[in-house]
């Protein structure tokens, strides 16, 4: 068993001071500070100091009513009128005001108005602030909470038809995070079978690999290895991760939206239970991969086959949209290698049932405790084939040896020569 | 009590016999000698020993019985391909090679420090292993084979690709780690390099046992099969491997050193009779003609062709 904890360390260590693990690891957080930084930018400067003029034509703001703080608590921006575009303009030319509309005459009918502003066009935020400014004198006559109510817009629940299942219109986590969830796992599950089997391989091709199978077990071998591997992609994720969540809390001093998000802790749950066997199950694969091929070009070639397997789901995105719970999207979530993808994604738009859940789960484990299983003895059947692709039929015969050995079945053995 | 005990153990890779009924035992203390030439069958055989592949046929015991975990700790195996992470550092390569075999960290770093220095390598100790020379290399491998102190050491072609300095350095660590009382497996194709290390030895040829036993018995038992000739003339063109059998009849091979021939004869061949034919030779002139006492590699072409001679009666048979 130390053996087993001194190659999961080495591995582990042996990765992360890589520098193409830094750089590979470290893009996401710094493209995540860059993204938060010219919003928070953009957000400081968004409405801008100066007032936004208007020059009303249409007599509907002729008692114009000022527009209450906005839903973030935020002072709205100040609104000043003018009589006439002349006026309005020479306030812009002065720099007293940022723009101005001008309200037609028919604008009842039209639904038009102008905007007119020298070289920068006012921020989004901005022109909200103008529209809600229109609503809300547009509105007036009507009594206090109807005008509350078309001023706060709609907002839609979906609701699963058994009631289980609620996504809020404004909670795009709950709608974001499966399919993040998948994303992340699939990238996480190429990078570590793409470690994995160079880990293998390697020691393949520069004979370490002899001396370390008379110091350990293959399966201490290919358990640590996993091991660290999977720490490696662990590592990786979490600094993903904290990296997100550090970003939210920022983002929700400047953007008060984000203080509204809800974590979907039950999906990260099942992510969490998913994702170890999940793992092991494309450890498995790769090691048995590295253990047949005779070099990593090869081996990557089996594995490009092997990750289709892990990404079906996503080719399947449409139907699993439009019908969650259809027959063939189910097989997915009972079949090992989709079972994680499909899941999540299912997350988004239905309500996996638990016994799906449950089956999948216990196929996942016993697939991948098989696979790993497999893998060690395939490792050692091929790993002193330098130069040589190991036969599936080769393999078929060792393991089959083995087995009957270890019952004390007679074995036949069969020698051309 | 036996450190290793082969029984009649037999390797197949499809329709090759790498290994064919190969018995040998090893004692503690000694140093065993597995000789033979390229693809005899040393290689299968000592990694059937370690375990790496399971013979196909008979039995392998290692210190009195099945190879364990716990037993695989008391060998160090130097592989005749040599294998270290080429992109990591020597010293965190060795130290992580010796705490798989079970000792600690500090203690390795310890024993590691000795080691690099005897080796002359203590400048490189923070240099990948890609960067070093490959006599550097093989220097790095033997640290890796001894640093846990193995009881059992097998070291498969020791000195392939070492300069004669080093060639020297590592017998005389050989011979150090016999007077220690340790037990040494060591497997070369070249037989003069092992030949006066070795207490016993196993000659191996095409997957079969060949020749087995003590080293001083077997060169007594193939006394007078070698001599030693020098002096005046075409010995050249008389030696001339295509003629040997009409030149000289009974002589298996002739090889030149420093001044002198030295020939091989078949077995029951006698000298005299090679005398007789050397002296009818024309322009020969014999100033030193002995038997000598005949080197491993003597003794191997002598008992390859014998046993070449009884197939070929067989065949005709």
């Amino acid at each position: 068993m130390r053996s087993f904890w001194l190659i999961a360390k080495h591995e582990y260590l042996k990765i992360v001071k890589q520098k193409s693990f830094l750089v590979g690891t470290l893009w996401v957080p710094a493209m995540i500070i860059i993204v938060m930084g010219v919003s928070i930018l953009v957000s400081l400067g968004q409405r801008g100091k100066l007032p936004l003029g208007y020059v009303d034509e249409s007599g509907l703001l002729s008692e114009a009513v000022t527009l209450p703080p906005g839903a973030d608590g935020e002072e709205r921006l100040a609104m000043r009128a003018f009589p006439d575009a002349l006026d309005a303009r020479a306030a812009l030319e002065n720099g007293a005001i940022q723009a101005y509309y001008v309200i037609p005459a028919n604008y009842v009918q039209s639904g038009r108005a102008q905007l007119f502003y020298l070289n920068q066009r006012p921020s989004e935020v901005a022109q909200r602030d103008f529209a809600a400014f229109l609503r809300a004198n547009l509105l007036a006559g009507y009594p206090a909470d109807v005008q509350q109510r078309m001023l706060e817009g709609s907002s839609v629940t979906f609701r699963a038809s058994d009631g289980s299942k609620e996504l809020e219109s404004g909670d795009m986590l709950g709608f974001v995070v499966p399919f993040a969830a998948a994303f992340f796992f699939v990238f996480a599950v190429m990078n570590s079978g793409s470690y994995m089997l160079q880990a293998i391989t390697d020691e393949k091709e520069n004979r370490t690999i002899e001396v370390l199978a008379t110091s350990v077990r293959p399966e201490e071998l290919i358990g640590g290895k996993a091991l660290g591997l999977m720490s490696v992609s662990l590592t990786q994720l979490g600094i993903w991760m904290a990296t997100g969540v550090l970003a939210l809390l920022v983002a929700s001093f400047f953007t008060p939206d984000v203080q509204g998000v809800r974590i979907p802790w039950t999906l990260l749950g099942v992510v969490a239970l998913f994702f170890l066997p999940a793992f092991a199950l494309i450890a498995g694969m790769m090691t048995a991969v590295g253990g047949m091929v005779s070099d990593l070009r090869q081996g990557q070639q089996i594995a490009g086959i092997l990750n289709l397997f892990f990404m079906l789901p996503f080719f399947l995105l449409m139907l699993i949209m439009a019908q969650p719970n259809s027959p063939l999207v189910v097989a997915l979530t009972l079949f090992p290698t989709t079972a994680f993808v499909t899941i999540t994604m299912r997350w988004a738009m239905t309500t996996v049932p638990l016994w799906q859940l449950a089956v999948s789960w216990l196929l996942l484990v016993a697939s991948a405790g098989w696979c790993v299983w497999l893998a060690a003895r395939i490792f050692r059947i091929g790993m002193l084939h330098y130069g040589q692709t190991l036969r599936v039929k080769t393999v078929f015969v060792r393991l089959r040896g083995e087995v009957l050995q270890k019952l004390h079945l007679p074995y036949k053995e069969e020698h051309n020569a | 009590m036996t450190t290793v005990k082969v029984s009649h153990v037999s390797k197949f890779f499809g329709e090759v016999k790498a290994v064919q009924d190969v018995s040998f035992e090893v004692y503690p203390g000694e140093v065993f000698g597995l000789l033979g030439p390229n693809g005899a069958g040393k290689t299968t055989t000592i990694r059937m020993m370690l375990d790496i592949f399971r013979p196909d046929r008979g039995e392998i015991s290692i210190f009195d019985g099945k190879l364990t975990e716990a037993k695989k700790n008391r060998i160090g195996y130097m592989p005749e391909e040599r294998g270290l992470y080429k992109d990591l550092k020597l010293e965190p390569t060795l130290l992580f090679l010796a705490t798989l075999k079970g000792i600690d960290e500090t203690t390795a770093r310890a024993r590691l420090e000795p080691w690099l220095e005897r080796f002359d390598l203590v400048d490189f100790r923070q240099q990948k292993v890609q960067n070093l020379s490959k006599g550097m290399q093989q220097k790095a491998q033997l640290i890796a084979t001894l640093l846990h102190e193995p009881d059992l050491l097998v070291v498969d072609e020791p000195f392939a690709g070492l300069d004669p300095v080093n060639t020297r350095l590592v017998k005389d660590i050989i011979e150090e780690l016999r007077q220690q009382g340790k037990t040494i497996i060591m497997s070369a194709h070249q037989m003069h390099q092992v030949e006066a290390l070795c207490n016993r030895i196993l000659l191996i040829d095409h997957g079969r046992n060949v020749l087995y036993g003590e080293v001083s018995k077997i060169k007594r038992d193939f006394a007078g099969n070698a001599l030693a000739i020098a002096g005046q003339g075409d010995f050249a063109a008389l030696f001339d491997r295509a003629r040997l059998p009409d030149t000289l009849p009974g002589v298996l091979e002739a090889r030149q050193h420093n001044s002198a021939w030295h020939l091989t004869l078949g077995m029951g061949v006698d000298p005299q009779a090679v005398l007789w034919a050397l002296m009818q030779q024309e322009g020969v002139r014999l100033e030193r003609f002995e038997i000598a006492e005949p080197s491993l590699e003597d003794i191997f072409v002598t008992v390859v062709q014998r046993r070449a001679g009884h197939a070929e009666e067989a065949g005709h048979a």
